[in-house]
C-alpha cells in the first residue's frame, strides 16, 4: 500500500523521497558565503592542509551542514579520506558537528578559516608581549589546533634549546611561566569540554531517521575552568636535537627519543587541551588600533591614558560591548604606568581634552570619583572604518575626490550644485568625479520626486554615502585581493619550480659534502652549477614571494578593521 | 472776456509748472500730488494733471511710485540730456533696466515688463549699448544668459560668482593657493603650540586660530588681487575640513570681540590623520581600474597581471 505523500515531497530519479526542497544557505539561518570568501577559504585550506581537505572543505562551505556519507558521495572521495580530512578540520577548530536529523552533520565555519590569514599577526603579538617563549607557544598551538600543556611546554623548550648556544638549554619552568601568563590574560583557553552524553542525545533521534548507533558528544563553551591551569608536574630541560652526523645516527637518535617519551611520567593533564582564544587577540588588536589612532590624532600622553583605560577594562568588558565599564579618574590615576608621572590636575586636563575631541574616543558618564570616563568602542571603530574608506578613495581617485567623499559623509545628502559649491571644485570636474565614484559604487544617488510622475526635470537628485554597505563592499574587495595575491604567489612559485628544485638539490649536495669534509674546490665546483642569471632569478623570486606575503598581512589589517566595524554594527541592532 | 480766460490759463499752466519744479527742487526726494495741492489750492485737479503731464513728456519730471502714492521728482539734467533723441520706448526700457539695480535684468523680463515685441526690444537694447548707457553681463550660473544693467553699475556677487570667479571662469588655482596657505598657517600654529610644552589645555587652545586671524593673515600675505571677506575665508577653511586636515569648533564670544559673528566665533585647528593609508591600497589590486574584470583563468588574472609584475619588480 502506498503511503500518503505529504505536500512538497519530491521523488528523485532513484525513487527516494526528499521531504523538502534543499534550502539555501541563508534560509537555514547562517551567514551566506560570498564567492570571494569561498575562493579565499579554498586557497587557504589548500595551502595549509592539502588538496583533499580543500575539496572537502569547499564543498562543506558551499552547502551548509552535511553528513559524512553526503560529503563522500558528493565529492567523490573515498570515505576514509573524508574521515581524515574531517579529523583535521575538527582538530583545528574549523569544523563543528551537531547531531541532526539525518545523523551527525558537519558544518564548516568560513570565519574560522579566514583566521588562518591572521596567524602571523597572532604570533607576532605574542612575541611582543611575552617574548620568544610566548611566540613559540602560540605558534605551536596554532599549528596543531589543540594541544596539552605538557606537550606544548616540552616542544617549545626543545625548540628554544635548539637556538641557544652549545651547552645551555631552556628550563621547562620558564616556558611554564610564559604559558601560565598567556592563560591568565586569557590568550589561551581550554577547548570546549565534553558534556556527559545524556539520554537527550538519544531522544533527538526521530522516528524516521535510522537509529543513532553512536553517541554524539555535545560540547559546551561555557566552561567554569576555562582559564584554569592544570596542576602538572613538569620538570626538566629542553633536549637539544643531535645534529645528524650520520643518517643512521639520526635514526638511532629518533628511536631513543621515542623511548624517552615513553619513559617520562605522565604529567597529569591528559585530556585537557588548549587552544588559542582568538577573540582575546582581536580585542587586543582593536585596542592597539584605538591607541595608535589617539596617538596620531593627539599626543603620546593621551594615548597612554587611553591604553591604561583599555587595559583596566580588558577582563571586565565583553568583546562586543559598545563602551568599556566606567572608570573613575582616581582609578585611572592610580593605574597609570610609573614612567608617565603626570600630576592629577594634568590628568584631568587630558581627560577633558579627550572628551571634547570631535572624534569622541572617550566619553564622560558621571562626576563621582573625580569623573567617570568610558572609552566609546563602537564609535572608535566607526571612526577607524570611516578613515579606512576615505583612505581608499583618496589613494584610488585622488585627493579632490576624497574631498567630495568626506563632504558627503559629513553632510549626508547633497545636490550636485551644492557639492560643487562646498568643495570649491569647478563644475565640470566635480561632475566627472561624482560620476566616477558613482560607477565604483562608493556613492549612491537618491531620487526625491517633486511630482508623482517622477519627471527628471522635477526631481531632486541627491548624492549620499552609506558607510555600512560601502564597508561590506570593500571587505569583499579585500578578500578578492588576498586571493589574488595568493594566486600570484603560487603562480610565481610554479613558474620557477624547476629552478627551485635544482637549487634545493644543489644545497643538499653542498650540505652533505660539507658534512663529510670536502675541500673548498669541490664546494665551489658544486656552487657553480647554479649560473649567475639563475641565481639572480632565484633572488628575484624570493623577493617577489616575500613582498606578496607581507602585502597579504597588510590587507589583513584592513580586513580586521572592516570586520570589527561591521560586527559592531550588527551587535547593536 | 475769452481772451482773458485763455491768457490766464496759459500763464497759469506755466506758473503751475514752474511752481511744481520749484517744489521739486525744495524736496529732492520727490513730492506727492498732495504737496502740490496744498501749495496751490486754487488750481483744480485737471490743470494740475495737465501741468504734470507736460513736464513728464518734456522729460523734466520723473514719475515714481512709493507706498504713499505717486511721487514726482525733478529729473537730473545730465541724464535728461542723455536721453535726448531717444524716444519713449527707449526711455521705458532704460527705466526698467535702471530699476533692476545691480542684479541686472534678462531680455525676456524686459519684454514682459514693457509689453514691447521682441524685435523692438533687441533694436532698443543695441541702440542703448552703442550709446554706452547699458551693458551686458554674462551670468555665471547659466553661461548663455545675458543680463543687462546700467553702464556704471557694479554687478552683484550672485551674477559674477564673487571672489572665486574672474570672467566667468572658476579660479581653481587661486582657490588651491589659498587652501595651501591657510593650511600652512594653521599647521605652523599647531606645531608652535605643541613645541611650547605647556599644559595640555593651554597647548590645545593656543593651537586654535579664529577665522578672523586667518583672514587677517591672508590679507597681509597679499596673494589675492580681489578683496576677500571673512565668509570667503570660511568657505576655504571648510574645504580644508573636508580634506580632513583641519577641524573646527564654535565657541561663544562676547559681542564686540573682534571677529565674532552673532555672538560666536569659529576656531580652526590643524590635525593629523588618525590612520596611515590602509593596507588595501598598498597592493596593486586596491588601485586597479579593472579589478572587477579580473578572475583566475580569464584575460585579466592575477597570474598575468601587468600591474602586479611592475609592482613586484619595484
Amino acid at each position: 500500500m502506498r503511503r500518503p505523500v505529504s505536500p512538497g515531497t519530491r521523488t528523485t530519479a532513484a525513487g527516494r523521497k526528499r521531504s523538502r526542497p534543499r534550502l539555501r544557505n541563508t534560509q537555514r539561518g547562517g551567514t551566506a558565503m560570498t564567492a570571494q570568501e569561498v575562493r579565499l577559504c579554498g586557497l587557504l585550506l589548500q595551502e595549509h592542509y592539502g588538496e583533499v581537505v580543500e575539496k572537502v572543505g569547499t564543498h562543506l562551505l558551499k552547502n551548509r551542514a552535511l553528513t559524512l556519507r553526503a560529503i563522500a558521495h558528493e565529492t567523490g572521495t573515498p570515505l576514509d579520506l573524508v574521515k581524515k580530512s574531517l579529523c583535521v578540520l575538527v582538530q583545528h577548530g574549523l569544523c563543528v558537528f551537531v547531531s541532526g536529523r539525518r545523523g551527525v552533520e558537519y558544518h564548516l565555519s568560513c570565519e574560522r578559516v579566514l583566521r588562518i590569514l591572521r596567524f602571523p599577526r597572532y604570533i607576532y603579538t605574542a612575541k611582543t608581549l611575552y617574548g620568544d617563549a610566548g611566540e613559540l607557544i602560540v605558534e605551536e598551538v596554532l599549528q596543531r589546533g589543540h594541544m596539552t600543556m605538557s606537550h606544548a611546554v616540552r616542544t617549545v623548550a626543545d625548540r628554544l634549546t635548539q637556538n641557544m648556544e652549545e651547552g645551555s638549554s631552556m628550563d621547562y619552568s620558564e616556558v611554564v611561566s610564559a604559558f601560565s601568563r598567556l592563560v591568565e590574560t586569557q590568550f589561551l583557553q581550554r577547548c570546549s569540554a565534553v558534556i556527559e552524553p545524556s539520554s537527550a542525545a538519544l531522544l533527538t533521534a526521530t522516528v524516521d531517521a535510522p537509529p543513532v548507533s553512536v553517541i554524539v558528544p555535545t560540547l559546551s563553551d561555557n566552561h567554569p575552568d576555562r582559564y584554569k591551569l592544570p596542576q602538572i608536574s613538569l620538570r626538566g630541560r629542553g633536549k637539544r636535537r643531535l645534529s645528524s652526523e650520520e643518517i643512521e645516527g639520526d635514526q638511532r637518535a629518533a628511536k631513543r627519543a621515542k623511548l624517552d617519551k615513553d619513559q617520562t611520567e605522565p604529567s597529569g593533564d591528559e585530556g585537557i587541551y588548549w587552544q588559542v582564544n582568538f577573540d582575546r587577540f582581536h580585542q587586543h588588536f582593536r585596542d592597539q588600533a584605538i591607541v595608535s589612532a589617539v596617538a596620531s590624532k593627539m599626543d603620546q600622553t593621551s594615548s597612554e591614558i587611553v591604553r591604561t583605560m583599555l587595559r583596566m577594562s580588558e577582563v571586565t568588558t565583553t568583546p562586543s560591548a559598545a563602551y568599556t565599564q566606567p572608570l573613575s579618574a582616581n582609578e585611572i590615576f592610580r593605574a597609570l604606568p610609573p614612567s608617565y608621572s603626570i600630576g592629577r590636575p594634568v590628568l584631568e586636563q587630558y581627560l577633558s581634552l579627550l572628551v571634547d575631541d570631535p572624534m569622541e574616543f572617550v566619553g564622560k558618564t558621571g562626576d563621582s570619583g573625580g569623573g567617570m570616563y568610558v572609552v566609546n568602542l563602537h564609535k572608535a571603530l566607526a571612526n577607524l572604518a570611516r578613515a579606512t574608506l576615505e583612505s581608499v578613495v583618496q589613494e584610488r581617485f585622488g585627493s579632490r575626490s576624497a574631498r567630495i567623499f568626506r563632504l558627503l559623509l559629513r553632510k549626508r545628502h547633497l545636490e550636485q550644485k551644492q557639492v560643487e559649491d562646498f568643495a570649491m571644485i569647478p563644475a565640470k570636474e566635480a561632475k566627472e568625479m561624482l560620476y566616477t565614484l558613482l560607477s565604483a559604487n562608493l556613492v549612491q544617488l537618491q531620487e526625491i520626486p517633486k511630482t508623482p510622475d517622477h519627471a527628471p526635470s522635477r526631481t531632486f537628485y541627491l548624492y549620499t554615502v552609506n558607510p555600512l554597505p560601502t564597508a561590506r563592499m570593500l571587505l569583499q574587495h579585500c578578500y578578492k585581493t588576498v586571493a589574488n595575491l595568493i594566486d600570484r604567489r603560487l603562480h610565481e612559485t610554479k613558474e620557477n619550480k624547476r629552478l627551485l628544485e635544482k637549487s634545493q638539490r644543489i644545497e643538499a649536495i653542498l650540505a652533505s659534502l660539507q658534512a663529510s669534509g670536502a675541500e673548498t674546490a669541490q664546494l665551489t665546483e658544486v656552487e657553480e652549477m647554479i649560473t649567475a642569471p639563475e641565481r639572480q632569478q632565484l633572488e628575484a623570486l624570493r623577493h617577489h614571494v616575500n613582498k606578496l606575503d607581507s602585502s597579504e598581512n597588510q590587507v589583513d589589517e584592513t580586513i580586521f578593521l572592516l570586520e570589527s566595524y561591521i560586527s559592531s554594527t550588527l551587535s547593536t541592532r | 472776456m475769452a481772451e482773458v480766460k485763455v491768457k490766464q490759463e496759459s500763464t497759469d499752466v506755466v506758473d503751475i509748472e514752474n511752481r511744481i519744479k520749484e517744489l521739486c527742487q525744495q524736496f529732492p526726494h520727490g513730492i506727492t500730488d498732495q504737496v502740490i495741492q496744498n501749495d496751490m489750492p486754487h488750481v483744480d485737479a485737471q490743470q494740475r494733471a495737465m501741468a504734470i503731464n507736460r513736464l513728464l513728456s518734456v522729460g523734466q519730471l520723473d514719475l515714481l511710485r512709493s507706498n504713499a502714492g505717486l511721487l514726482y521728482r525733478l529729473k537730473d539734467t545730465q541724464t535728461a540730456s542723455k536721453m535726448k533723441g531717444s524716444d519713449n520706448q527707449e526711455k521705458l526700457v532704460y527705466q526698467i533696466i535702471e530699476d533692476a539695480g545691480n542684479k541686472g535684468i534678462w531680455s525676456r523680463d524686459i519684454r514682459y515688463k514693457s509689453n514691447l515685441p521682441l524685435t523692438e526690444i533687441n533694436k532698443i537694447l543695441k541702440n542703448l549699448e552703442s550709446k554706452k548707457l547699458i551693458k551686458a553681463v554674462k551670468s555665471v550660473a547659466a553661461s548663455k544668459k545675458k543680463v543687462y544693467m546700467l553702464y556704471n553699475v557694479q554687478p552683484d556677487r550672485s551674477v559674477t560668482g564673487g571672489a572665486w570667479y574672474s570672467d566667468q571662469d572658476f579660479e581653481s588655482e587661486f582657490v588651491e593657493v589659498l587652501n595651501q596657505q591657510c593650511f600652512k598657517f594653521l599647521q605652523s600654529k599647531a606645531e608652535a603650540a605643541r613645541d611650547s610644552k605647556q599644559s595640555p589645555m593651554v597647548q590645545r587652545n593656543s593651537s586654535f586660530a579664529t577665522s578672523h586671524e586667518v583672514w587677517k593673515y591672508i590679507c597681509e600675505l597679499g596673494i589675492s588681487k580681489v578683496e576677500l571677506s571673512m565668509e570667503d575665508i570660511e568657505t576655504i577653511l571648510n574645504t580644508l575640513i573636508y580634506d580632513g586636515k583641519v577641524e573646527m569648533t564654535i565657541i561663544v564670544a562676547k559681542e564686540g570681540t573682534v571677529g565674532s559673528v552673532d555672538g560666536h566665533m569659529k576656531l580652526y585647528r590643524g590635525v593629523n590623520p588618525i590612520i596611515q593609508p590602509t593596507g588595501l591600497v598598498k597592493t596593486p589590486c586596491g588601485l586597479c581600474p579593472v579589478f572587477d574584470d579580473c578572475h583566475e583563468g580569464g584575460e585579466i588574472s592575477p597570474s598575468n597581471c601587468v600591474y602586479m609584475a611592475e609592482w613586484l619588480d619595484f
